[in-house]
């Protein structure tokens, strides 16, 4: 019974706190979010001759990097080639009404 | 009536709305599945398509859609007698405001996570993508224009305010600075800048302060009154100052890092808002107030026009409002972690509105005691109503009623700027990718920056407030109805029951069309023939001008929506057959 309860406040103590997380600092991390997908669209662009076979950058540092952005390559295209209209924007003005 | 009543009629809509209709609906006819994969995680791209929690995205979908609209809405219609605005609040959020947020985020679920621009494009027709770009531009200018004024030409004019938003402004900056340069803890982030912000306010209202403001605007004693001179196009030097500051702070907002001033801003101002409403709640609810004389119902009449069309259109937000689709499918649909959670999230956060307007609609109702302080209150505008609503709650819980006044008005000045910096922001962005290509300058952003403020002033400074109000009502909920044909449209090509969201279209279709209707027949035809300056008539024209435009786009896209809904009937008879 007693372990039911304090169940039940630690889940209510976590809905409250990702409801104000939600409230106070998700759209913050959204925009950091996209800052980095953008720095990373363009780290995975400089790498791109490399995946094709046509090295831009002196072949030995960009060998180097290549591990770390093979894996990242498909929501790269995805994120690359998803067709934008300005009602896209619309998300970077939160709270108009 | 007593206030909480009120609380309990708002309380029992929520239950029935959301714990019946909208359950019902979401059971029987959109049927989510829980194992169906959402957009987020389908395309999790890891920047705009991730999935998060559905607590997590209620926090951000309420706080996405609840700012001055909620607010102002029900205050200007309350002149029409208590009763219309309440029940408009919440029969309009029972039957079509809920079901534009929940309708389109599952929409756009279920279509790969499409915004609105690409949904209306696949849905209607090619034309009727630019013709939301077209709402959605005047929407913003409308935005502009109407919040500009009401915070520039309303509460900036109190010598008591202009200080407190700056000392909000200055610590949102600090606590940029603290998060992301010195990287300080949150919590102490939080409680240094947060305190100081209310050490700010305070000094605001202290002569040695506001005395400053007072020679700043001019403000001379006439009569035994303090008047500030008319300096530019009939405005007064506190006016012209307060539109000023207006601007510096969007052009700040707009041109300089997010992370140094919108978002930090943004963060600061929450607190402050969040700790004003909740006082609010507190103190109404220990002084538990009555209407006194406040009249259920005046005349069909008033100044912003007749009951039908203009209350639909004066309460958006509270109610319904066409751009919380932009906000669910471009923002919220993406993030999904599972189909169920669309109707607590969508759903549930547009309830909370309606909460949250009621709570507005109290503070002009109850707070005053009576039906002509209300009026007295209302005169500079919505917003100062609600400034000393807040302060007489704030009473009741021991805070000094100066200090009371000059909080709710910082609080109110710092929500409209926080939206207006982000809506140019849009505009420059929005403007750079329109016209960048043929007018490479404006890639510029301080040119696409300036212009968009340039325009806003233009706003501000020669149309009354109610004016742009109501014809940024209108353009809101045509948008709205735009959405919930969409929705429809939707479920049609689905082969599902889609009545419940096309009656609500068409009701709001057709009010909105007759409010911007009349709004122009106001500005073109009863007004401009007796206007006394060119900056009257320029502004009639104006309105007039945006009025008719938006009908004649309003217009082609029922046309292009007939055809579409004939179009998915086909269809769906033929897939029947």
């Amino acid at each position: 019974m007693r372990e039911s309860i304090r169940e039940k406040i630690r889940l209510a103590r976590r809905v409250v706190g990702e409801i104000f997380y939600g409230m106070v600092l998700h759209d913050m991390v959204l925009g950091l979010r996209r800052q980095r997908g953008e720095v990373e669209r363009l780290f995975a662009l400089i790498l791109f001759g490399d995946m094709i076979g046509l090295p831009i950058l002196p072949p030995y540092y960009t060998l180097r990097l290549l591990p770390y952005v093979m894996p990242a390559l498909h929501r790269w295209k995805r994120s690359l080639l998803r067709e934008r209209d300005l009602t896209d924007l619309a998300e970077l003005i939160e709270a108009v009404d | 009536m007593n206030a909480i009543v009120v609380l309990i009629l708002a309380a029992l809509g929520i239950v029935v709305g959301y714990g019946f209709y909208a359950r019902r609906i979401d059971r029987d006819i959109i049927q989510p599945d829980p194992k169906k994969a959402t957009p987020a995680k389908m395309y999790m791209d890891g920047v705009d398509f991730t999935p998060a929690s559905r607590n997590v995205l209620f926090g951000y979908q309420f706080k996405s859609i609840a700012a001055l609209g909620p607010i102002t809405g029900p205050i200007v219609a309350v002149a029409w007698g208590w009763l219309p605005a309440l029940i408009w609040i919440i029969l309009g959020t029972f039957f079509i405001g809920w079901v534009q947020d929940y309708g389109s985020m599952m929409m756009s679920t279920r279509r790969d996570g499409d915004t609105m621009g690409a949904l209306s494009y696949k849905l209607v027709s090619p034309r009727a993508r630019n013709i939301l770009l077209l709402f959605i531009y005047f929407y913003i200018l409308l935005i502009m224009g109407a919040f500009g004024n009401l915070i520039g030409k309303g509460l900036m004019v109190n010598t008591k305010v202009p200080f407190g938003m700056l000392a909000v402004t200055l610590m949102g900056v600090l606590a940029g600075q603290m998060t992301y340069k010195w990287k300080r803890d949150i919590i102490l982030t939080t409680v240094v800048t947060v305190v100081l912000s209310f050490v700010g306010i305070w000094l605001s209202t202290q002569p040695a302060v506001s005395n400053i403001f007072s020679a700043l605007y001019g403000f001379r004693m006439v009569e035994g009154k303090a008047v500030s001179p008319t300096i530019f196009l009939g405005n007064t030097q506190a006016q012209v100052i307060g539109t000023l500051l207006v601007v510096i702070f969007c052009y700040l907002g707009s041109v300089l890092p997010i992370w140094a001033w919108a978002q930090p801003v943004n963060y600061v101002s929450f607190w402050i808002i969040a700790l004003g409403m909740l006082g609010g709640i507190l103190g109404m609810l220990i002084w538990r107030p009555g209407m006194g004389d406040f009249p259920a119902f005046t005349q069909f009449t008033i100044g912003a026009g007749p009951l039908w069309p203009m209350l639909f259109v004066t309460i958006a937000c509270g109610a319904i409002s066409g751009w919380h689709s932009l906000v669910s499918t471009s923002g919220t649909a993406r993030q999904l972690e599972n189909e169920v959670d669309a109707l607590p999230v969508g759903g549930g956060a547009m309830f909370m509105e309606m909460a949250l307007a009621t709570i507005s609609f109290l503070t002009a109702t109850v707070a005053f005691g009576s039906f002509k302080a209300y009026q007295d209150a209302a005169k500079p505008g919505a917003l100062g109503v609600f400034a000393e609503g807040l302060a007489r709650f704030l009473d009741h819980i021991g805070v000094p009623h100066d200090f009371g006044v000059a909080y709710g008005s910082v609080f109110l000045v710092i929500m409209g700027l926080t939206i207006m910096q982000l809506a140019v922001r849009f505009m420059r962005v929005a403007s750079s990718e329109l016209l960048g290509d043929k007018v490479p300058v404006m890639k510029n952003i301080h040119v696409g920056t300036i212009i968009a403020l340039l325009l806003t002033i233009l706003f501000v400074w020669i149309i009354p407030w109610l004016t742009i109000w109501v014809a940024f009502g209108a353009a809101n909920q045509l948008m709205a109805g735009l959405a919930l044909m969409l929705v429809a449209l939707w479920l049609l090509s689905e082969g599902k029951k889609h009545t419940w969201a096309l009656y609500p279209s068409i009701f709001m279709i057709v009010t909105t069309i007759a409010a911007l209707l009349f709004v122009a027949y106001d500005n073109l035809i009863r007004k401009l023939p007796t206007a006394k300056t060119v900056q009257a008539s320029i502004a009639y024209i104006l309105i007039g001008v945006i009025c008719l435009l938006l009908i004649v786009a309003a217009v082609m896209l029922i046309q292009d929506g007939l055809a579409a809904l004939r179009k998915w009937r086909a269809k769906a008879a033929e897939k029947a057959a």
